[in-house]
């Protein structure tokens, strides 16, 4: 109870400092980014004036005072340029859904794919099947993601008659960003799930578990499966988040209408609330990942909370 | 076994045998296996994997060749604008020919020099990373691991820095700052050095605490052949693996920084701005080489750098040596 | 002799025969032979020590038993028969799941990491038992907690609940004797059982294992390095040297009788023997390369006084009891004849006094 309680507080505490911190970078920023596309037309009274208004003339800890107390509201502050005066929490709340619906497909496809092919891997470790799986991970964690997304676009489009943009009623318009969304993804399970059976079936435990007895087939599923599933455990519940928070690429690519895509738009309109606000949300997500992942680990590993207690991750 | 069958064996024995051979210590040390050197199997495990030997000669052409090419005959510049000598109007989109390589952009400009440029950019926004997280992880990394009293508080902001996404790190910090090859390489070491920090903490800790060592210092070895014989090793090793390393990924973030409108400027060209240059053009299929050149450039510099990096990391493994 | 037991093991049955065993390794492509035709027959009942310095191949040749050698790994020639069956035609895993644990179980070296540490140690016993005693359920856990009393665990119905890291080095150590016994086999091999634990933990251990032999009725093979652990449980010693077994006889014939130079050199280097004011004896040189083909006595190279023939050709067993045995051309008549060196004359004085051998 005492190691989640301490987990729990960093991770409160981290949330918290790079609130602040993001918060005060951002009164770093050109103040044109409060303006939208009128700041040319404005004169230096105006421009004082809106200023003001927008509180951004105060010292930087009343902004920040305020900003908190916004915050605990649920008021992430309004859009300036790309839709003036919508409150932020509205434009996410909308576009989350969308993101949360392609995230979860592509979720399940990329753990039952990823996951399999792990396995596969682990067991014929050295043979044409790990061979090939290698190869796939390395061209996945390698390659900018965008090198191949173009490709899928420019190629796969073509070859399987597959509408280029997201429609939202078209639901074969769905296929090809879920694949791409699991591309990585999937990549990424193989190669830990492959990783951890590895260092799991090389363990002495395992000796001794054959040496009494037990096949193969039993010790790969309640030792070796089952313990290279808890360090996996740590990573899931965070790369599940980002997963439903949207990608930046695939959203933007497809024109699909999520969060990810919404990143993109916000930093080329210069929109410097939504944009502070996005990062916000995704730090966010990322803590809460890593939170949820050390808790998950915790619970299924015993040791953890007696090593760790009050230590380092 | 019978006494018979000893007999059998034991007979037509030449006699003299049976006397004291010469002995000689120096042939009782030369029974054993051959003298262990470190980067000797390190280099031979290397050289077995023919995939990443393949791989590393491509990447040593690779980056010789972008370091020449200005130098070469007949190489037209990356930021000029060519004209049609006819017509006296921007040379656009050429498909590739004898004159341009691989062509020229949309407004005019050599594909086959933007590419070498670019590939010369990147690279050495890579190394540059590399090198620099190399240099603040170790310097962290060693105050963390050697000074017990900062060993607490780094710590904290070890864990607190390491939560925050990188992706985060990388556009809030390029969005404040202006646009530039020392913004991107800064962007890119503000998160890079967390790793190296860590491993080069666990390193010194290991030196202080595990047994090999103590031993080595109660045998009276001098620190200095400690830190070269036991610890430069393993440090060497990891430097290169995540130097190698450092390269796909500082690619791979300029190529999404360019991509969501945070890139280098145009008039600096560079992997990323390729990419987005040519993704604008990819829907004609006769532009699409602009975008299809630096792909495959892309796509073998980063898989050759990864792939030898990790096959390095597993031959400086010891356990991988006979 | 002080080992009644001994002559009447001895007229026992042979449980377990290896004839001739070969046993080659491909390793990055170059092929080593671990095991150079080695012979052993085991007797019911006995403790038998295979002793031999690192990589000597005390563990392969053991393994090999159990179908446990790595996968680079292969027996090339000779036989190994158990109850009629010929363990080095073994191939697959439906033949060795008749074997291990239910004929031959094995205790491993370290015990910190041979438990699965996600698991809870009573489950880790309660499977030996489901899966040889055909007890299901709250049976085989009354069973399993059964054993770990017996193994020393004190309150063992609440530690039986606990994970592996709840518990010290030589406690595990207890855990895994318990997963080995559980199986309830009739040959248990301890490959190095005491090497990772406290001095007076081992002795623990040594006499538990001797409790349970009787208890259990088991056959017992302890491979070690530590020849205070062989006098303490042996009743028959194997000498090991590069693959090979040089020397074999009952426990106080290999140490107050030896006839190799190398199991000489070996008894010369025990601290116990070392006489104050000298150097303590040590073997010079290193075992020899087995990736290399080996020719003659492999000790010859290290051993000042090796014979001609020793570089040329590979001695034979001679026979010095029924039960004493060494592969060494000394033995030959045709041999010169060399005195043991003069420490092993002391440990015969030593015993005398001390008693440096069993009980």
């Amino acid at each position: 109870m005492k190691y989640y309680l301490i987990r729990l507080l960093r991770s409160v505490l981290t949330l918290l400092i790079v609130v602040t911190v993001v918060f005060l970078l951002m009164r770093m920023m050109p103040v044109e980014g409060y303006f939208g596309t009128n700041y040319d037309k404005l004169d230096e009274l105006q421009k004082q004036a809106k200023l003001e208004n927008l509180g951004l003339l105060d010292p930087w800890y009343i902004q920040l005072k305020d900003f908190y107390v916004s915050l605990l509201h649920g008021d992430l502050g309004q859009s300036i340029t790309y839709r003036p005066k919508v409150a932020i929490s509205t434009i996410i709340g909308s576009k989350f859904l969308v993101s949360l619906r392609f995230g979860l497909a592509s979720l399940s496809l990329s753990l039952v794919l990823g996951l399999s092919m792990g396995i596969l891997m682990a067991r014929s470790k050295g043979k044409i099947w790990d061979k090939l799986g290698t190869g796939y991970v390395v061209g996945a964690n390698a390659v900018p993601a965008v090198i191949y997304y173009l490709l899928i676009q420019v190629f796969v489009t073509k070859w399987l008659d597959l509408p280029l943009l997201y429609e939202k009623v078209n639901m074969l318009s769905w296929i090809l960003p879920v694949i791409c969304l699991s591309l990585v993804s999937t990549a990424y399970y193989a190669m830990w799930i492959r990783r951890y059976m590895v260092d799991e079936l090389n363990k002495d435990y395992i000796r001794l578990a054959r040496a009494k007895g037990l096949r193969n087939k039993t010790i790969m599923i309640k030792h070796v499966m089952r313990n290279a599933f808890v360090p996996m455990a740590q990573y899931l519940p965070a790369s599940i988040l980002y997963t439903i928070s949207g990608s930046i690429y695939v959203e933007s690519l497809f024109s699909i209408p999520g969060t990810g895509g919404l990143l993109v738009t916000a930093i080329q309109r210069q929109d410097n609330t939504l944009v502070q606000a996005l990062v916000l949300v995704y730090s966010s997500i990322g803590i809460i990942g890593l939170l949820l992942g050390d808790i998950l680990m915790a619970t299924f590993d015993p040791r953890i909370k007696l090593h760790n207690e009050g230590g380092s991750r | 076994m019978s006494t018979k069958t000893i007999n059998k064996i034991a007979d037509n024995i030449d006699p003299s045998l049976f006397e004291f051979a010469e002995y000689d210590e120096s042939k009782a040390e030369l029974t054993g296996y051959s003298n262990y050197s470190f980067w000797r199997s390190t280099i031979q495990v290397f050289l077995k994997n023919k995939v990443a030997v393949v791989l590393l000669l491509i990447v040593g052409l690779v980056v010789l060749f972008t370091l020449v090419q200005p130098y070469l005959p007949n190489q037209k510049l990356p930021n000029k604008i060519y004209l049609d000598p006819a017509t006296g109007l921007q040379l656009r989109n050429q498909s590739p020919n004898a004159e341009y390589w691989f062509g020229t952009n949309s407004i005019g400009q050599d594909l086959w020099a933007r590419i070498w440029s670019g590939t010369r950019t990147s690279l050495f926004i890579g190394f540059a990373v590399g090198l620099f997280e190399a240099l603040v992880g170790i310097t962290i990394g060693a105050l963390w691991g050697y000074v017990r009293k900062l060993d607490a508080v780094i710590t904290e902001i070890y864990n607190v820095w390491d939560n925050i996404p990188t992706t985060v790190v990388l556009i809030i910090l390029t969005y404040i700052m202006k646009p530039s090859i020392p913004t991107i390489i800064f962007a890119m070491c503000m998160t890079g050095w967390l790793g190296m920090a860590r491993f080069v903490r666990n390193l010194i800790i290991i030196i202080r605490d595990r047994e090999y060592n103590l031993a080595s210092r109660c045998l009276g070895t001098p620190t200095s052949r400690i830190i070269t014989k036991n610890l430069l090793p393993y440090l060497v090793s990891v430097i290169m693996l995540r130097m190698a390393l450092a390269i796909p990924l500082a690619i791979g973030n300029e190529v999404f920084l360019s991509y969501i409108g945070m890139g280098l400027p145009l008039d600096i060209p560079s992997l990323g701005n390729l990419i987005n240059e040519g993704r604008i053009l990819m829907m004609s299929p006769a532009l699409r080489y602009q975008l299809l050149f630096p792909a495959a450039v892309i796509s073998i510099v980063t898989v050759s750098f990864y792939v030898i990096g990790n096959v390095f990391a597993d031959s400086a493994d010891p356990r991988n040596h006979v | 002799m002080k080992h009644k037991a001994t002559e009447e093991i001895l007229n026992g049955e042979i449980v377990l025969s290896v004839d001739e065993i070969v046993i080659k390794f491909n390793l990055r492509g170059k092929e080593l032979t671990a095991i150079r035709g080695a012979s052993l027959d085991l007797h019911k009942g006995e403790s038998l020590a295979i002793v031999g310095e690192s990589g000597s191949g005390k563990s392969v040749f053991t393994k090999s038993f159990m179908g446990l050698l790595d996968s680079n790994g292969r027996i090339e020639s000779g036989t190994i028969m158990y109850k009629g069956d010929n363990l080095a035609k073994f191939k697959t895993e439906d033949d060795w799941i008749k074997i291990r644990g239910k004929e031959i179980a094995m205790v491993f070296q370290d015990p910190m990491t041979s438990l699965n540490p996600l698991k809870t140690i009573g489950k880790q016993v309660q499977e030996s038992i489901e899966l040889h005693q055909n007890l299901k359920g709250e049976e085989a856990k009354k069973l399993a907690i059964d054993i770990l009393s017996d193994v020393g665990i004190s309150d063992s119905e609440k530690r039986f609940k606990q994970y592996p890291h709840e518990f010290s080095g030589g406690m595990r150590q207890r855990v895994v004797i318990a997963i080995a016994v559980a199986c309830n086999p009739n040959i248990l091999i301890c490959d190095e059982p005491t090497t990772a634990l406290d001095v007076t933990i081992q002795a623990q251990i040594l006499q538990l294992l001797k409790n349970l032999q009787k208890k259990y009725d088991l056959t017992i093979i302890y491979i070690t390095h530590d020849l205070g652990v062989v006098a303490n449980v042996a009743d028959r010693i194997a000498v090991m040297y590069a693959g090979d077994i040089i020397e074999l006889g009952t426990a106080d014939e290999v140490f107050f009788d030896p006839k190799h130079p190398y199991t000489w050199a070996l008894l010369s280097s025990l601290p116990q023997l070392g006489i104050k004011g000298e150097p303590l004896y040590s073997i010079k040189g290193t075992p020899p390369n087995l990736f290399k083909e080996i020719v003659g006595d492999a000790f010859a190279p290290r051993n000042p006084k090796a014979l001609k023939i020793d570089f040329v050709k590979r001695p034979p067993y001679f026979e010095v009891t029924p039960t004493h045995k060494a592969r060494t051309w000394l033995l030959d008549p045709r041999s010169p004849k060399i005195e043991p060196p003069a420490m092993i004359l002391k440990m015969r004085e030593m015993d005398e006094k001390w008693g440096v051998s069993n009980e």
